[in-house]
């Protein structure tokens, strides 16, 4: 990367953090949990002033036309304050839908300006209630089915929903007033929800069909995953800090724990990890701006979240032992930082699955050669 | 003489990559041991012809006189196609110790006769009480007349039956108020009665290391290096290359790619499990790449390296462990057999490989010193 594109970074990673903190920094998020809307509009207002939505999109769109790596950059800090405004959705999943297939839409520079935010639904739970093959239909103008693990659904003021048409794949638009759908909530470890919709005989927007709705919803869900990695990196930065702060302040035996060398050593472990997950995950972002084959995107997609959800699963969980007691009260933030990673690691795949998928795309690749 | 530096960087690798694939010897590539000086004597000499044996000194000196970028090249691409490090602790410790802290005289002696093999260095270090404690140690060198009394023990001490001479630590003021001080950095020759080597049996069946005895050795006065008692803090300046250099990832990179073709040939992938840890492993061997090169950047922009590079090296060589039990694993019944095993029709020595992994994790100060340098210079943890 150019140094001056670094600059440009660093500057954009100073703004975003300054703005976090003189929010209210993880004690905003830890007022908002279970609330109605999920985060806070006035926030998502000033993000979006900030340029924060518009990171990925081009300029002639309204964007900064910044790239993944800049993604990343902001992904990162609102995962060290634990932020609940949709930004890793919005980012990765809405913009990265309208960005490839209709970037002329109305809508893109509403959420560009933080004037609305939408929700992408593409999964469905199957009986055993396991994800399972979407049936979701649209005809007529009407979508019917259903679709769940819906982030972002409670303040959401519409959807994107990919939908089965006569002919192949189909995006369309559903606003959350609309006729015939129903939002259920499911609340997750962090106090945030995902929603189940569904739609019966729903009115909907058709926004794009065929092929290109595939590899769009592809390369967008690709983006996401790997900015929800970056997400986890800030996470586990700021988890391990507030733990070393801990353990160098919290005295038993006349010395600081901190002092005991197995913590040590452990702190030491999870100091490693987490450079290594920063340095694998910000490579693979900025290898994806640069990378237009799908598969080798989905690889890099794969290889960035796998690192950081084993990375912030350890960091959160050992961060809990090594605060002893008080770590598992819900005074403490740290067990913010382990909820939050829950959530995080279960969506969009956790680090067995990326794994898995990872290898099977380095298989084919290997065959295709 | 060609100003290697001026080229691109591309240009390097291409230029030091030809060379590599053309001249150097089939048979000696990706050697899992390291060779004695007869066994590559050949190869030495191409490479003394070519004036590559010293790739980071000066030119001044008959080296190649390398930025960090280029160098970093250079050992890439030697470690890319299995180059032996040969015998280089004379190129690799000495040298640079003598031409930092050196007389002219000792610089026009004994750096040439580096470059040419004509003495062959090992490095007396380590003793029997003096391992991660390296400051403990305890073999005495007294000046009597124009000479050094040396008196005392040696371990680890790699191929000292393979070396001229050695290139010792050695304690010189007993009474030094603290253990760093009162060390003196001292030449000696290999060949004089006082000097009693004894290799030592390994694991893996070879004698790679040595003890080495001093009853009454002599070395002339006059090879002392740099200024009596501050043999600690010389020696310690020189490990800061070295640090980035032990945490690179291609031992790593090379084990991977064993294990992939011997774990494909035997079946392997065939176990779910089997993947699921190889995809682990592969992973872990990519993102330390990505670390590395994060901190090879900063070597480039001309910043000196701190003491976290460190991480690099407790990855890697962790990693590296890994890897060689999987091979294990995916060995199934041979897991215990010596020598090469046959998959299609090219033999992987499993076992070689497993042993040559585990005193990564040991040497170059081991994973546990790491840590704690880790814990207090980086973290900041007390005590």
């Amino acid at each position: 990367m150019h140094p001056s594109d670094q600059e440009d970074l660093r500057l954009l990673r100073e703004s975003v953090r300054t703005l976090f903190d003189r929010a209210g920094g993880v004690g905003r998020g830890r007022n908002l949990r279970g609330d109605s809307v999920g985060w806070d509009p006035k926030m998502v207002r000033e993000l979006a002033e900030a340029g924060v939505f518009g990171v990925t999109v081009p300029e002639e769109h309204g964007g900064l036309g910044m790239g993944l790596a800049a993604g990343g950059v902001i992904a990162e800090e609102v995962g060290r304050v634990l932020a609940p405004e949709p930004v890793v959705t919005t980012v990765g999943l809405s913009l990265g839908l309208l960005r490839r297939l209709c970037p002329d839409h109305a809508k893109l520079a509403q959420i560009v300006g933080g004037e609305t935010v939408l929700a992408v639904a593409w999964l469905e739970r199957g009986p055993s209630g396991a994800p399972a093959e979407p049936t979701c239909r649209f005809a007529d103008g009407k979508l019917t089915g259903s679709k769940a693990w819906v982030a972002g659904a409670t303040g959401a003021e519409g959807f994107l929903v990919a939908a089965v048409g006569d002919d192949g794949p189909v995006l369309t638009l559903v606003e959350a007033t609309a006729e015939g759908l129903s939002v259920d909530r499911r609340t997750q470890a962090d106090g945030s929800a995902m929603g189940e919709l569904s739609f019966s005989g729903t009115p909907a927007q058709e926004l794009a069909r065929g092929a290109a709705v595939k590899d769009a919803l592809a390369d967008a869900i690709n983006d996401a995953t790997a900015l929800a990695a970056a997400e986890l990196v800030g996470l586990s930065e700021r988890a391990l800090e507030i733990t070393l702060d801990y353990i160098k302040t919290r005295e038993q035996f006349d010395k600081p724990i901190g002092a005991f060398q197995v913590l040590q050593h452990r702190a030491v472990d999870l100091h490693i990890m987490r450079e290594i997950a920063q340095a694998g995950v910000r490579e693979a972002l900025a290898l994806m701006d640069g990378e237009t084959d799908t598969r080798a995107r989905a690889m890099l997609a794969s290889r960035a979240k796998a690192r950081a959800v084993t990375t912030a699963k350890r960091i959160t969980r050992d961060a809990i032992q090594m605060h002893g007691a008080v770590g598992y009260t819900d005074e403490y933030d740290i067990g913010l930082y382990l909820n939050r990673a829950l959530v995080l690691s279960a969506w969009l795949g956790d680090d067995a699955h990326h794994r898995r998928i990872w290898f099977e795309a380095r298989e084919e690749e290997g065959a295709a050669q | 003489m060609t100003d290697w530096n001026a080229m691109t960087d591309a240009e390097f690798r291409k230029e030091v990559r030809q060379f590599f694939e053309a001249e150097y010897p089939e048979e000696l590539r990706h050697l899992s041991h390291r060779p004695k000086f007869a066994e590559i004597e050949h190869w030495h000499r191409k490479l003394h012809a070519k004036g590559w044996v010293a790739p980071a000194w000066p030119a001044e000196y008959g080296g190649m006189g390398l930025n960090a970028a280029k160098l970093l090249i250079f050992y890439e691409e030697q470690q890319r196609w299995g180059v032996t490090r040969g015998r280089d602790m004379g190129v690799q410790m000495v040298g640079p110790l003598i031409m930092k802290f050196g007389t002219q005289k000792q610089k026009d002696y004994w750096l040439s006769r580096i470059l040419s093999c004509e003495d062959i260095w090992c490095q007396g270090y380590s003793e029997p009480g003096a391992g991660s404690d390296l400051a403990n140690l305890r073999t005495r060198a007294e000046i009597d007349g124009d000479d050094f009394v040396i008196n005392g023990q040696k371990i680890w001490t790699t191929l000292a039956h393979d070396a001229t001479h050695i290139f010792m630590l050695v304690r010189t003021d007993p009474n030094a108020p603290k253990k760093q001080q009162g060390i003196s950095f001292l030449l000696a020759p290999m060949d004089q009665p006082g000097i009693d080597v004894r290799p030592i049996m390994t694991l893996a069946g070879e004698t790679e290391f040595c003890e080495v005895f001093f009853d009454n050795a002599r070395t002339p006065r006059e090879n002392l290096v740099g200024e009596m008692n501050k043999g600690w803090t010389m020696a310690k300046a020189l490990l800061s290359f070295e640090r980035i250099f032990i945490g690179s990832p291609n031992l790593a990179q090379n084990a991977l790619g064993q294990l992939e073709s011997f774990a494909r040939g035997r079946g392997a992938f065939d176990d779910p499990v089997f993947r699921d840890r190889f995809a682990q492993a592969a992973l872990d061997v990519e993102d330390h790449a990505a670390l590395y090169t994060r901190f090879a950047d900063q070597l480039k922009r001309g910043e000196t390296l701190g003491s976290d590079v460190s991480m690099l090296k407790i990855w890697v060589t962790e990693c590296f462990q890994r890897l060689t039990e999987l091979m294990i694993e995916a060995a199934g019944p041979d897991g215990g057999a010596l020598g090469p095993l046959q998959v299609g029709n090219v033999g992987v020595d499993v076992l070689a490989s497993f042993y040559k992994a585990r005193p990564s994790t040991i040497y170059g100060g081991s994973n546990e010193i790491q840590r704690n340098i880790l814990s207090k210079a980086v973290l900041g943890l007390p005590g």
